[in-house]
């Protein structure tokens, strides 16, 4: 996914992405994304969890507009693992 | 005759087989991190830049995903190559969720089945729009399948994402969030 970041990076489109893992974002260094410890297949989060999934968006939204260093990975706890039951605070269901 | 029922049966334990590490890897993350450490990626040392100033709140944006998304109309992404599909499909953003349908085998989509909004948030971006936290959605969003591999890696980066690029641009969008799976 990160080489499609790249691509519409590079025409001169803002980008932001999700990264399930921060090995594989080191390597192809997207322009921005967040790493979130969200697991495989649930990169906004899981079914009906309305709140969650639109607290995610516009948590790459505030980091789109905060990130200016190219090719950062911002590194956030917003589960632990595939345990949905333990989130950060700004995911807590409203 | 044989050669193809043969043909069939290897297709459906490559499919069988690809689906169960699918699984393994969502239950286990620490697998997934064993798995891209070991794994061979393009690396870079540097990375485009789009310097971003806008008010977000007068954005277009759009979303890419990788999770296989795709209209249950549209052609299915290839999940015979082992170099993957390098291919898209444009998804029209006022698509209903019960009209799309996902075609990947290397994660478990299960969850995603049932609520398509965890790879592909269609509905949650249109939510943001009429809560006015962003400009608009784009009349049309952009789906591949991930894990391209091998000669497909460059029939990517050269052909495919290109012209999603470029029809982005011709969009005027202004945020793209792309989302993995």
């Amino acid at each position: 996914m990160g080489l499609i970041q790249r691509a519409i990076e590079a025409s001169g489109i803002a980008t932001i992405s999700i990264s399930l893992s921060k090995n594989i974002s080191q390597k192809v260094l997207p322009p921005r994304t967040v790493y979130t410890g969200l697991p495989l297949g649930h990169p906004i989060a899981f079914p009906g969890e309305i709140f969650r999934q639109k607290q995610i968006l516009r948590i790459l939204l505030r980091y789109l507009k905060e990130m200016n260093s190219p090719g950062t990975i911002t590194d956030l706890d917003l589960t632990k693992g595939s345990d949905r039951s333990v989130t950060c605070d700004v995911c807590m269901v409203d | 005759m044989e050669r193809k029922k043969q043909m069939g049966i290897e297709f459906n334990f490559k499919g069988n087989k690809d689906r169960l590490i699918a699984k393994l890897l969502t239950k286990y993350p620490s697998l997934v991190r064993k798995w891209a450490h070991r794994s061979k990626f393009i690396e870079f040392s540097d990375t485009p830049w789009t310097q971003f100033e806008k008010d977000i709140s007068t954005c277009r944006l759009a979303l890419v995903t990788t999770a296989g998304v795709h209209l249950a109309s549209q052609k299915p992404f290839d999940m015979k190559n082992p170099a993957g599909d390098p291919t898209f499909r444009e998804i029209p953003a006022d698509t209903k969720p019960a009209d799309l349908t996902i075609t990947h085998n290397y994660y478990d989509h299960a969850d995603a089945d049932q609520d398509v909004n965890i790879v592909f948030p269609i509905e949650r971006v249109q939510e943001l729009a009429q809560s006015k936290e962003i400009g608009q959605v784009n009349y049309r969003h952009f789906s591949f399948m991930g894990h391209i591999m091998q000669h497909h890696i460059q029939t990517l980066m050269k052909e495919t994402a290109p012209r999603v690029a470029a029809a982005l641009t011709s969009d005027n969008v202004d945020i793209v969030i792309l989302t993995p799976a």
